[in-house]
């Protein structure tokens, strides 16, 4: 990461770290901004897990209530990412628990054709973002997640380690093999 | 993105300020009352082990001290476990449960004169089960007040959590144990007082899931 990208994200997480502070304080102009902030992100994290354009969006919503719910839980100070992110994974991981079941990629790709106002001519670049999609869903399930968290969410490798409970070597390396993975899936 | 109104609507009723937890350490020093009782708890209500003069102060109380901190920092990693986002390493994990093993085992290579040292013939069964009985009705205590402590806060593991805060809460347990057992004979420390452990480790781990089961309602 280059350092200026390095530095401001440095500065995104701070300002989070305040937010959360206010939001602790019992402010609701502080969860708006950390909706706001966070909620674009937490929301391609959570597809990239489900797999689902619609349950993605309830998980967000399940997300933020877990957050409240548990926001005694944050430590002042430290950064709010990782905290909100283990909050969406575990409410991911509860709701495939409780409900069994995976929806297939295909349908929410459909879902989301008939939902979106997507001009004909951009059928194409879906076409290619549906393949895309299709090659992450043969990753395994571990290093598809470090991939996405890298590549997608640009995650630090170190912050990875850090939420998987992984050493940053391990990190690495499910990010590249889930990257190669991916491209022999795409040949 | 901004927030949808029934969700924000949803969050500002119950929006009140809310103190943070205390680093999960402070929170385990609320244990620490709680294991020195165990500890004279376990020896005081049967009897001191015969040779508590013999190997010394250190030997008994020292090293149980020591055992029973090794325990109370163990439960402090569980309640880090806890914590959304800090999730402890598998390394960490790991090398937590080795010394929950290797603590008890070498305090009792320091102690034990030899490893011969059981009950007497015909005995074996009923003096395993008075240890483990013992031990394991010794950790309840300090299991349900680790599992209170780690509920209070939102573990997204809660297998690890649990397992981890029976593992400190046998430990504790097994401390005040060793002050008052002084068998060596490996099959009565493995089986007795080795399976109070991993029985205090099972509990943890169904505490910590019907801790969460009830929270979720």
């Amino acid at each position: 990461m280059v350092p200026g990208a390095k530095n401001e994200q440095d500065a995104a997480e701070q300002a989070l770290v305040a937010l959360m502070q206010h939001y602790l304080g019992g402010r609701i102009d502080a969860f708006d901004g950390l909706y706001d902030a966070l909620a674009s992100r937490l929301r391609g994290y959570l597809l990239s897990l489900c797999r689902d354009a619609a349950l993605a969006d309830d998980l967000l919503q399940e997300t933020f209530v877990q957050t409240h719910r548990s926001r005694r839980t944050y430590q002042p100070g430290r950064p709010v990412t990782p905290w909100v992110f283990a909050i969406a994974r575990h409410v991911y991981l509860m709701n495939r628990r409780s409900t069994g079941r995976r929806l297939r990629l295909e349908e929410r790709f459909a879902s989301e054709v008939r939902a979106s106002d997507v001009p004909h001519d951009d059928v194409r670049t879906l076409a290619d973002a549906d393949r895309v999609r299709r090659a992450l869903r043969g990753v395994p399930a571990d290093q598809r997640e470090a991939l996405v968290m890298h590549h997608v969410q640009g995650w630090s490798f170190a912050d990875i380690a850090a939420r998987l409970g992984i050493r940053v070597n391990a990190a690495k390396t499910r990010a590249f093999r889930g990257m190669r993975r991916m491209r022999e899936q795409l040949k | 993105m901004t927030a949808p109104p029934d969700l924000r609507e949803k969050i500002a009723r119950d929006l009140a300020p809310v103190r943070p937890l205390r680093p999960p350490l402070v929170r385990a020093l609320a244990l620490v009352p709680l294991a020195a009782a165990i500890l004279v708890a376990v020896p005081a209500l049967r009897f001191f082990r015969s040779d508590i003069a013999a190997i010394g102060f250190l030997r008994a109380w020292g090293f149980s001290i020591g055992q029973a901190i090794a325990g109370i920092v163990i439960v402090a990693a569980a309640l880090r476990e806890a914590i959304p986002g800090r999730s402890l390493p598998r390394t960490v994990i790991a090398g937590i449960v080795a010394c929950g093993v290797i603590i008890p085992a070498v305090l009792l290579a320091l102690t034990a004169p030899r490893f011969d040292i059981g009950p007497a013939a015909g005995h074996a069964l009923a003096e395993g089960i008075g240890c483990f009985r013992a031990s394991a009705f010794a950790a309840v205590p300090a299991l349900i007040a680790a599992a209170f402590l780690a509920a209070r806060a939102f573990p997204t593991r809660p297998s690890v959590a649990g397992a981890l805060y029976g593992l400190g809460g046998g430990l504790i347990a097994d401390a005040g144990l060793r002050l008052y057992c002084e068998y060596s004979q490996p099959e009565h420390v493995i089986l007795a007082h080795g399976g109070a452990i991993a029985a205090s480790i099972v509990v943890g781990v169904a505490l910590a899931w019907v801790t969460r089961v009830v929270k979720d309602g």
